[in-house]
């Protein structure tokens, strides 16, 4: 707990939020799982989906966040 | 070939419409002169084309209803498990809708597939009434967009609030890995007092009222603990280590926002499902209906040929007899 608590200005500083931190965090944890536990978990957390910013009622670029390559 | 075919059609229809006597030279003539194409009779095979693609379509629409339903199982049981990781939150910090801040950044949930009944235009709809009632001079309320659909409604209006758009959501099945990092996202791009989140909360197949679930930024959430009200019970929590208030309010507001995303975008998944099973459900039965009344005109139709040619065949023998 001490060690936790202590690490939360780090990972501020880094420009992370708790989000971020606490996701690493559960992929450290799913990691840490058996055989064949650890690669149910892992393929069922994957990332997909297309983000676009808007400036002036027009839609800019969308970047895609995705950890599956396209096919 | 084909106009000997067509005479031969109009022949069997010239006593419904003419009534003028015939002969064999009149209706050849008739047939060619007096009416266009295909008008004199009303053409079985229209009716039969679209007899089968009524067919068609309403083995696709039952397709479609299979799929949905199969789909909404899954979902249902995920949607009703994330609703235990927000209502602690809410416990906690309660859900404030009423909360009165100067920057709202409303986010619409909706699907980025149609054929699911009205949950899009309801969520758009609630979003714009939210929108009326959080703007006014000195504040400000922008959109935040998940889902195809609902970009579609509200670009035509408010396409100078929308700040950010995200689609293809249900790519893979939805996962809290997904979602927290687009709250994330979310969070990095827009500045906020107040998110509030807007999505068809599933209740069942048929009931999924729109919803709004507020999450306060923690400064908001400081200041209205200091000023009493419904927050002001979060000071008889003891905070454990270093920390000051101020750092765990946020972690924690970040962490309900994502947990509180999760819930809404499962729910209104789920409501899509129920809704697209409904509505293919109603639109096949329709084609059903559709399919039962263009039989019986087929079979009418057809009934009424048979029963004029054979008055023909019959009054040309007795002629001749006689």
């Amino acid at each position: 707990m001490a060690s936790s608590t202590a690490a939360v200005p780090f990972w501020r500083a880094a420009g992370m939020t708790y989000i971020t931190y606490s996701n690493i965090c559960a992929n450290l944890v799913r990691n840490c799982l058996k055989e064949p536990h650890k690669t149910e978990a892992l393929t069922r957390e994957k990332v997909h989906f297309s983000l676009s910013k808007w400036a002036d009622g027009k839609p800019q670029k969308p970047t895609l966040r995705s950890d599956t390559p396209e096919d | 070939m084909a106009m000997a075919a067509l005479r031969r059609e109009g022949r069997r229809f010239v006593p419904l419409i003419s009534p003028q006597p015939i002969s064999a030279v009149q209706s050849s003539l008739i047939s060619q002169e007096q009416a266009p194409l295909g008008v004199r009779s009303i053409s079985t095979q229209i009716v039969r084309n679209r007899m089968k693609s009524v067919k068609n379509i309403q083995k696709i629409t039952k397709a479609m209803k299979m799929v949905a339903a199969s789909k909404l199982r899954a979902i249902q049981i995920k949607a009703e498990n994330s609703r235990g990781i927000w209502q602690p939150f809410t416990a906690l910090l309660g859900d404030n809708p009423s909360v009165d801040v100067k920057k709202n950044v409303i986010i619409t949930v909706s699907s980025d597939k149609g054929l699911c009944g009205g949950i899009n235009s309801t969520s758009v709809k609630m979003s714009k009434a939210l929108h009326k009632l959080t703007s006014g001079p000195e504040k400000q309320s922008t959109y935040v967009i998940l889902g195809e659909k609902a970009k579609a409604q509200l670009i035509r209006d408010s396409k100078n609030n929308i700040e950010l758009c995200i689609t293809e959501l249900q790519r893979n099945p939805l996962n809290y890995t997904q979602v927290s990092v687009l709250a994330d996202d979310i969070l990095k791009n827009v500045e906020y007092d107040a998110l509030r989140i807007v999505f068809n909360k599933f209740h069942s197949v048929v009931s999924f009222p729109p919803t709004v679930a507020t999450v306060l930024s923690p400064e908001t959430v400081e200041r209205e603990s200091e000023s009493g009200g419904n927050l002001g019970e979060l000071d008889s929590y003891e905070i454990e280590g270093g920390e000051t208030k101020g750092e765990i309010l946020q972690n924690l507001a970040e962490f309900q926002f994502s947990c509180v995303m999760f819930n809404a975008v499962l729910e209104n998944a789920c409501s899509e499902q129920g809704a697209r099973m409904s509505a293919m459900d109603s639109s096949s039965r329709n084609a059903g209906e559709m399919l039962d009344r263009l039989t019986l005109t087929y079979n009418r139709t057809r009934q009424a040929s048979i029963t004029t040619e054979l008055i023909e065949i019959i009054s040309g023998a007795s002629a001749l007899k006689g």
